[in-house]
């Protein structure tokens, strides 16, 4: 049990990823607070699974406060937060509209930087407990290397990891260590809208014969799943990594650790 | 004329990428030597000087560095390349590519650093391979990142005299490539998929190179030192998922 007696919020946290985070934190033994728009997010059902859901839409900053609210009248203070929320658009920047562009950086930029604002107070409380707090940011692989049709995509996850630097310059002093992890390809509903969509080339095509391919293309020859991203936030979360902080984790299965594969 | 009045060294000014440094250099006024394993190539631009040198050999090198007194740019491009894994590679393999990626840049570097002119410019050839691996290429990639790491001590340490950055080329068209699409089942196919993988739609050629190395030769680059500058048509800026080619 990792994280006994921690307090943790995650937004996006009834998605695939997030979903993943809050049932290994509950494992580790952590109180945590799974915030999403419902409590079925991008996954069909909603499983009772001891998370404490909370209604946010982390665009919005009178929901921030009172997801902190809630935290702070709750327990008190806030050890771990996961901003995990984020929406991809699967355009070229010619293609993408005002309103578009707005909401991908509305979501993936604007709401990390929100929930964080708020979280700093109750993650500085945790922090006079003697063990460092944990902030950690959804960043990705696109973040450094684009996929082709996903501009606005790949430009608010560079944003993340500049942020995720930046706060971690800024709130390290208080006790707040600041990390973003950067996934490649990982199998949860917006991977899934990914290969169905015109993005991929898949629109129509064979999604099955699709997924090979791309999983040929990863050194481990398979793409993550949520569980092996968790596995990573669990750690990060921890007191085993009190001295890791300003970096940014990618967990690709070593996708961008190649050249591009030739189809020699 | 950017680089009149200046000497320069290239080793591998036999073919490919450091003939095009050479006569790019040529072309911008500079006083040009090169040198290779061989003798003088019968095509050797007139006025370029040849030097017999096998950069490994640190005596011969030494010897060199002695003859030539008073160098402004010295481009490192001399490289071999030996498509194994680490598993399959062997002991002479090792001496081979370290020898000359790694120790022939090392050398060559030991040797000029005090005979270079302040305000000199070292330009070393990294690779994109140094950075992301090609696969079945472990000692070229693993001797490539020695040799970008090499370029940020230089520069750190002979700064401010001598400014030291590596250039990081991609797919360049040399007759190694056109080996390479050879060897596919389908040339036409494996060329077409290369091609779409890369942003410029092309692959490229040495004079692309060199036109980065003039300029990092050049008193334009006076405030760079330290780097590694990637050409390489934009290729290893998009993920190796490409899924329009699927």
């Amino acid at each position: 049990m990792m994280l006994k007696g921690k307090t943790a919020l995650v937004t996006g946290a009834r998605g695939g990823i997030g979903r993943a985070i809050v049932g290994r934190f509950l494992r580790e033994g952590a109180t945590v607070y799974a915030a999403d728009l419902t409590p079925e997010g991008s996954l069909a059902a909603h499983d009772e699974d001891g998370s404490i859901f909370v209604k946010l839409d982390v665009t919005s900053e009178a929901d921030a406060v009172a997801a902190m609210e809630q935290v702070k009248a709750e327990a008190g203070k806030l050890d771990i937060l996961v901003n995990a929320a984020g929406i991809e658009i699967e355009k070229t920047i010619e293609d993408t509209s005002l309103e578009e562009w707005n909401q991908s950086f509305a979501v993936n930029v604007t709401g990390t930087f929100l929930t964080s604002k708020y979280a700093l107070p109750l993650m500085r409380e945790a922090a006079k407990g003697g063990s460092s707090a944990s902030l950690i940011n959804f960043g990705s692989y696109d973040g450094f290397i684009a996929d082709p049709g996903l501009a606005a995509y790949c430009a608010t996850k560079g944003a993340v990891h500049a942020l995720t630097r930046a706060m971690a310059c800024d709130h390290g002093p208080e006790g707040i260590r600041v990390n973003a992890i950067c996934p490649g390809y990982i199998d949860t509903p917006m991977l899934q809208s990914f290969f169905e969509g015109e993005g991929s080339g898949g629109g129509g095509g064979n999604i099955e014969t699709l997924q090979k391919a791309v999983r040929d293309v990863h050194p481990m020859r398979t793409y993550g799943t949520p569980d092996d991203i968790a596995n990573l936030v669990n750690w990060l979360a921890s007191d085993e990594a009190r001295y890791a902080s300003g970096q940014l984790w990618v967990l690709d299965g070593g996708l961008s650790a190649q050249v591009q594969q030739m189809k020699l | 004329m950017r680089l009149a009045g200046k000497k320069a060294l290239v080793t591998g000014g036999r073919q490919g990428i450091g003939r095009g440094i050479v006569e790019a250099f040529l072309a911008e006024g500079a006083s040009v030597m090169t040198c290779g394993r061989g003798p003088k190539p019968d095509d050797l631009p007139d006025g370029v000087t040849w030097n017999m040198l096998d950069v490994s050999d640190t005596a011969a090198v030494q010897a060199l560095a002695e003859a030539t007194k008073g160098v402004d740019v010295l481009v490192n491009n001399a490289g071999v390349q030996v498509e194994k894994t680490v598993v399959d590679s062997s002991d002479s393999d090792w001496d081979l590519v370290m020898g000359a990626n790694a120790k022939g840049v090392f050398n060559m570097c030991r040797a000029f650093i005090p005979v270079m002119n302040k305000g000199g410019s070292i330009i070393n050839i990294g690779s994109i391979s140094g950075k992301v691996a090609d696969p079945s290429m472990a000692l070229y990639n693993a001797s490539k990142a020695f040799v970008h790491g090499l370029t940020r001590s230089i520069a750190v340490d002979h700064g401010p005299d001598i400014r030291c950055n590596a250039i990081c080329p991609g797919w360049i068209e040399t007759g190694m490539l056109e080996a390479g699409f050879d060897l596919a089942n389908d040339p036409a196919h494996a060329r077409q998929d290369a091609l779409s993988r890369h942003a410029t739609r092309r692959f490229g050629k040495p004079e692309d190179i060199a036109a980065m190395a003039v300029w990092l030769a050049s008193d334009e680059a006076s405030f760079a030192t330290g780097q590694l500058f990637t050409v390489d048509g934009g290729m290893t800026a998009a993920s190796p998922i490409n899924p329009g080619l699927m």
